[in-house]
């Protein structure tokens, strides 16, 4: 009968009991037998979580046969991983107890409810005899810590559950107070860690003793440096188990006290004692009683003298270790508000930062022998130090604006002198955060840091690694600005010729580069990115052209030498950067200057693109991703959309047949409801003015539009006669004409014509800024627009006036539907002359003079003239 | 979608209605608020904030707090002179105030502490707004003045000295008060609308710091409200139209109203003082003189919504998010996190007190970040792995000591097994000699039987 019925496949639950009884029957050893072979077992797991075996659960339509047997297939593999865990033999029990706390995740909710207390005595009873072997220790603290992790999630077990967690504690903390492995003591913190999150109770009640013991531990001799990082995190932790301010205030004071204690030590002759003290009188205002030392007193007191008996390394790394600590419990989620000690931990951060190593000959504490120990330890003290640094940015967010500008000036004085690699990587990484956060108050302020120092790390000619970083740093740094300058008041056309010679030298430097030199111009890269999407127009006049330029040098260098499989890093599992992180970010600021609105259009489009496009051949990697992703974003650039507001006509099928969030009831009452209808001004609301598609219509009628678009833009530009010599220049950017370009506020326009101008007369725009606003010229220009709004309107009119004779007849001739070209010239008249508007506006405003066309009833009307306050700016 | 509150205020003692945007059914009115314009905020949804009008006799102002779930005010503050425009930042971090002798006051909300005061404005400050980014401050006067801060500079008194102005920007082409400003979206390229008393809204740059646009309206603008695609922008005038003026948006020469205003929606007798505008863009709300508000469809143009405020005008309208503890469906998960976290904090300071310099920044860490429990990793699989490695290499000390003890035990049973045996064995071998013995006895008989 079985045979001719359908046997569900691994899909069907019918098969799941089955699956578990084999499992049960291959892999799992009983009272007789033994283990065949370890790895099993994490077969069995795997097996379990990828099927959901333990779940129990079927469709309700499905037959009642099916869950029995489920439900006694699971009876049955319980049952076996109970009296495994239970087993004198330690390597059964051992597996009993990994596979009860498989169970504990997996299995179904009842289920657990009913027993999770049973499997918790079980296994608490392996954490406490000492006859037990370590290894079922670590095991029974992993699945206890799952347990109280899946236990968390019923919101109905809270009360149980806190009272079973705290009958785990003290044995958990004798257990970490004994001598025993490094991966037990791991396990044990974890285990705590997990109880602090998920049953804040059961832990506070044992505050102090947690925190002393923890403490010890750390101080003491034997701790491996490896668990260092668990402790520290066990620690950040702990305020959370009572939740309120008052804990957390005090463990970050405490621990930034004995941050402070150590470097004292550690820094004797290596600074001035004014910093310590800073620090100290930030903590404790001078009247307030200093806190308990951090672990209670008995156990400093205990630890105090051999805590400086170790070597500097491990002073260091406990320093470091603390410095994480505060970083945790700045960037974790805390139940309620708490004062935030902004000014000792940037104090701190300082003391740090400023302390290089060098020392006055002086000073009696000091030995060359303890200034190598601490140079050899110092880049990761400074690295921890950025490290908090940049929590505190992370953590506080819009809070820490009073603090800006000093962590602004600390990070810029710094950056100044910092030369290794890594140390650079964070600086730029924060300032990155800074941007990002802080958008364009904060980019005043790093725009010139981040330029000069990325101009430095990205500097294509190539340095040498090494020492003399400073120098080599304002030597390049004095020929960029030098060149930067230079370019502006010479002609565009020397980019050209550099950016070839540095693509030559660049590429020999660049396969020589060693991995750090790549991960810190990644760095220097994602920061610019990061600087130009944010203020990418703020107070660009200086710097965009040469950046932009950088950039594309950068991009085009690095893609030169073909494409970098990034799929190849994963195989060595550290996330090392590689070639293709380096294209990667090089074409990420690409698009970003690229994008980034600018004066004038993008110089280096067209390359831009070309890059892109090979790029995006290269299939399955990140970069044909991201150069994809790039195409997409670079086509609203290349093609101008002003597409209308709604476009009512499909709008009503469309939200009527599928039903989106969008309100459509509303709409649809609407259409009923004329009684609220107050027609606009002769407009029936199905016609917006808006409602066409003009783009469409402009490109209908773009050979007709460039004549006159064009002129307006050109004589409004450049002051010389116009003729239709100047046409074949022009239609090489067919996008001139589209509709976009009316967005008056990027002042695209203007850059628009001075890219057209460019192309003739090799003019820069700062000149043409300059130029044209001059009292002089001021009243020929009014003149001209005179002269142009009496054609423009003449063309409106359908008439082939004089004026306008030799430049608008072939388009008119050639507009075979008459009244179409009409309404078209109308509406391109009105675009251009708001154009013109527009420049000039801003043409005159060093003038002080405003000019307004109110350009209702067409363009007969001259110029208002409004005054302006000649001081504004 | 999100549901979404319409919240109005008036100058009269007629309080702050509330009410659902989409469903129009009224929530709690909270009470005793007279609000001068541009005095109603909502501190990131936490609570309400709004400065008050009061008799000119007394000298210091007074801002009050509401929180969601009770009408009368809870917080009551009172600064050393009145404040007319009343803005904080998204994060309600601080709250900025700009007073009626062109001081801006900003406060730091978690403490109440007065963090910094600045002369602003030669008259009143009529309006605040925070740029998109929420570090640049934007003020509009009665002087005419729309004048944009860097906050960051605000801070730093060491570039203050240096500077020769505290503002990042100043625009005075506005010849009389200035009564709305809006931001828009794009960082440094975004734009400022500003309206005043001359009958023009002008458009501005801020990445350049100039004038790109000046639109002329028949009236006075009292209200100006930037369409979250910039595509227009709606500016409420004091005839009662709301004019439709145009930013990206086509522009016909056929419009009866001035070039750049594409139409008007019109239905309000009185002025309009106020709009806003909902999350998607297409639902206005507009407030008026006569004490209504209405809700528009920015497709159709039509009115779709009427809510009554008071019969006094209404002078501020807010579009806000609703917040999350007001609706009861998610308020039971919230209680416990809530019941902490909205009691309001303490009064907004008078003084700046120079003495505490020290005071630390109470700070709000993460608050938002909700821990899901579902994320924590499982570990015990992970420790498994590492012990089965462990094992196979028997390297560690850990994994020899089980193996021992395992052997140990083995060999222990063992030994129990052959004690087992050899006691069957014995037992058999009893047996045996016993059959024997008895079988040859029985056969001896059997034969002596014979």
């Amino acid at each position: 009968m079985a045979a001719s019925n359908h046997i569900p496949g691994m899909y069907g639950g019918a098969l799941k009991p089955q699956l578990l009884r084999s499992l049960l029957r291959e892999y799992i050893p009983d009272e007789k037998h033994s283990f065949r072979n370890p790895s099993d077992l994490s077969h069995v797991v795997s097996a379990v979580k990828t099927h959901r075996l333990l779940w129990e659960w079927a469709p309700s339509s499905t037959d009642q046969k099916l869950s029995d047997g489920w439900k006694s297939a699971v009876d049955a593999w319980v049952n076996r991983v109970s009296a495994l865990a239970s087993s004198s033999m330690p390597d059964k029990s051992w597996a009993g107890i990994c596979l009860l706390g498989l169970t504990s995740q997996e299995c179904s909710s009842e289920r657990f409810l009913a027993s999770y207390s049973e499997w918790f005595n079980k296994i608490l009873s392996h954490m406490q005899p000492p006859s037990d072997s370590h290894f079922v220790r670590v095991a029974s603290c992993a699945s206890m810590s799952d347990l109280f992790t899946r236990l968390g999630g019923f919101p109905n077990a809270k009360k149980d559950g806190n009272s079973q967690a705290s009958k785990l504690i003290q044995p958990v903390l004798k257990l970490l107070n004994e001598d025993s492995s490094d991966a037990f003591w791991e396990e044990a913190i974890s285990l705590l860690c997990t109880l602090t999150n998920v049953f804040p109770a059961s832990v506070s009640r044992h505050y102090d003793s947690v925190e002393s013991s923890i403490f010890s531990k750390f101080m003491s001799e034997n701790c491996p440096v490896s668990i260092f990082k668990k402790l520290a995190h066990g620690l950040a932790l702990l305020p959370k188990s009572r939740g309120d301010e008052d804990s957390w205030s005090l463990m970050m004071q405490k621990v930034l006290i004995f941050i402070n204690n150590q470097l004292n030590v550690m820094f004797q002759g290596l600074e001035e004692e004014a910093r310590s003290s800073e620090v100290v009188r930030l903590l404790l205002p001078p009247g307030k009683d200093p806190p308990p030392p951090l672990g209670g007193l008995t156990a400093s007191a205990k630890n105090s003298d051999q805590a400086m008996k170790r070597p500097e390394q491990v002073l260091v790394s406990r320093v470091s270790t603390l410095m994480t600590c505060c970083c945790t419990m700045l960037t974790d989620a805390y139940p309620v508000q708490v004062s935030v000690p902004v000014r000792s931990l940037v104090a701190l951060v300082k003391r740090v930062l400023m302390v290089d190593g060098s020392f006055s000959q002086s000073s009696p504490f000091m030995t060359a022998m303890r200034q190598d120990l601490i140079c050899l330890e110092l880049p990761e003290l400074h690295r921890c130090s950025l490290e908090l640094l940049s929590s505190i940015v992370k953590g506080l967010r819009s809070q820490l604006l009073p603090h800006v500008a000093d962590i602004t000036r600390l990070l810029t004085e710094y950056f100044r002198t910092c030369a290794l690699p890594e140390l650079r990587i964070k600086v730029y990484s924060i300032m990155k955060v800074l941007l990002m956060s802080m958008g364009i108050g904060i980019a005043i302020y790093l725009i010139q840091e981040v330029i000069s120092n990325a101009l430095l790390d990205l500097d294509p000619h190539g340095r040498e690694s090494g020492g003399s970083y400073s120098a080599a740093r304002s030597k390049t740094l004095q020929d960029a600005l030098q060149q930067c300058f230079q370019r502006k008041r010479k002609h565009p056309t020397s980019a050209e010729s550099v950016g070839d010679q540095s693509a030559k030298g660049g590429l020999e430097v660049e396969t020589s580069q060693n991995m750090t030199a790549i991960s810190v111009r990644i760095a220097a890269l994602e920061a610019l990115e990061a600087l130009l999407s944010v203020a990418g127009a703020m107070r660009s006049d200086g710097w965009r052209s040469n950046i932009d330029r950088l950039l594309i040098t950068v991009a085009t260098n690095a893609c030169k030498v073909g494409w970098a499989d990034n799929n190849s890093t994963v195989v060595y599992g550290e996330a090392t950067p590689i070639w293709a992180d380096f294209q990667l970010a090089a074409l990420r600021a690409l698009l970003a200057s690229l994008l980034s609105p600018g004066r004038v259009r993008p110089p280096h489009l067209a390359q831009g693109l070309e890059l892109f496009h090979r790029g995006s051949r290269e299939s399955g990697t990140k970069i044909s991703e991201y150069c994809c992703h790039a195409l997409l974003t670079l086509e609203v650039l290349i093609h101008p959309r002003a597409l209308p507001f709604i476009d009512l006509q499909s709008a009503v099928d469309h939200y009527g047949s599928a039903s989106l969030n969008l309100p459509d009831v509303h709409f649809a009452d609407h259409r009923k409801n004329t009684s609220f209808h107050f027609s606009t001004l002769g407009k029936e609301p199905s016609q917006p003015e808006s409602g066409d598609d003009d783009l469409y219509e402009r490109w209908l009628a773009n050979g007709d539009e460039t004549d006159v678009n064009d002129l307006g833009k050109y004589t409004s530009s450049d002051k010389k006669p116009s003729g239709t010599s100047t046409h074949p220049a022009l239609e090489k950017l067919p996008h001139g004409g589209s509709p976009s370009e009316r967005n008056k506020r990027e002042g695209g326009e203007f850059g628009e014509s001075m890219a057209v101008a460019a192309d003739k007369v090799p003019v820069d725009g700062d000149e043409i800024m300059v130029d044209l606003p001059t009292p002089e010229s001021y009243k020929q220009t009014e003149e001209r627009d005179h002269i142009e709004g009496r054609m423009l309107v003449a063309t409106a009119g359908g008439h082939t006036a004089t004026e306008s004779d030799g430049l608008v007849s072939g388009s008119a001739t050639s507009a075979d539907g008459h009244t179409d070209f009409v309404v078209a010239a109308g509406k391109d008249v009105s675009s251009s002359a708001s154009k013109r508007n527009t420049m000039v506006t801003e043409q005159r405003r060093g003038a002080g003079l405003v000019l307004e066309i109110n350009d209702d009833t067409s363009m007969d009307s001259l110029p208002d003239i409004v005054d302006g306050d000649p001081d504004s700016d | 979608m999100e549901a979404e509150l319409v919240l109005a205020s008036s100058p009269t003692d007629a309080g702050i209605s509330c009410w659902d945007l989409r469903s129009g059914t009224e929530h709690l009115r909270f009470r005793s608020c007279s609000s001068p314009a541009h005095g109603l905020t909502s501190v990131a949804g936490r609570f309400l904030a709004s400065s008050q009008l009061r008799d000119s006799k007394s000298s210091s102002g007074s801002i009050f707090y509401w929180s969601w779930n009770k009408p009368q005010p809870e917080v009551k503050s009172f600064p050393a002179e009145p404040i007319n425009a009343l803005a904080s930042n998204c994060e309600g971090t601080y709250i900025v105030g700009g007073s009626v002798s062109g001081e801006i006051y900003l406060w730091e909300v978690a403490t109440g502490r007065l963090l910094k005061r600045w002369h602003a404005h030669y008259r009143a400050v009529t309006c605040l707004v925070f740029s998109d980014d929420q570090f640049l401050l934007i003020s509009g006067a009665e002087d005419g003045s729309v004048r944009v801060w860097s906050l960051l500079m605000i801070f730093d008194d060491q570039r203050r000295e240096e500077a020769k102005y505290l503002y990042e920007y100043s625009f005075s082409e506005h010849t009389l008060k200035v009564t709305d400003v809006a931001a828009g979206y794009g960082g440094c390229n975004a734009i400022i609308v500003s309206s005043s008393e001359d009958r023009t809204c002008k458009v501005w740059s801020l990445s350049r710091g100039k004038l790109l646009r000046n639109i002329v309206f028949p009236s006075i603008i009292d209200a100006v409200v930037l369409d979250p695609g910039e595509h227009v922008f709606y500016a409420g005038g004091r005839d009662g139209n709301i004019y439709i003026a145009a930013l990206n948006a086509q522009v016909n020469s056929s419009s009866n109203y001035g070039f750049h205003i594409i139409g008007s929606l019109s239905e309000h007798n009185k002025a309009i003082t106020c709009l806003g505008l909902s999350m998607d863009g297409y639902l206005l709300v507009s407030g008026s003189e006569d004490g209504m508000v209405r809700v528009w469809d920015t497709r159709t143009r039509n009115i779709f919504r009427v809510f009554r405020h008071a019969k006094g005008p209404v002078n501020n309208v807010l579009v806000i998010r609703q917040p999350s503890h007001c609706n009861p469906r998610t308020s039971m998960n919230f209680q416990a996190f809530s019941s902490r976290r909205h009691v309001l904090p303490s009064p907004l300071e008078k003084y700046s007190y120079s003495h505490d310099d020290n005071i630390d920044t109470k700070a709000c860490i993460n608050c938002q970040t909700y821990n899901n429990i579902a994320d924590v990793p499982n570990i015990s699989f992970q420790t498994m792995q590492n012990q089965i490695k462990e094992l196979q290499q028997q390297g560690s000390s850990a994994a020899t000591e089980m193996e021992m003890e395992r052997l140990k035990l083995e060999c222990k049973r063992s030994m129990q097994m052959v004690q087992q045996w050899k006691k069957m064995y014995e037992n058999l071998h009893q047996f045996c000699v016993s059959e024997l013995l008895d079988g040859n006895e029985h056969e001896s008989a059997s034969r002596h039987n014979m």
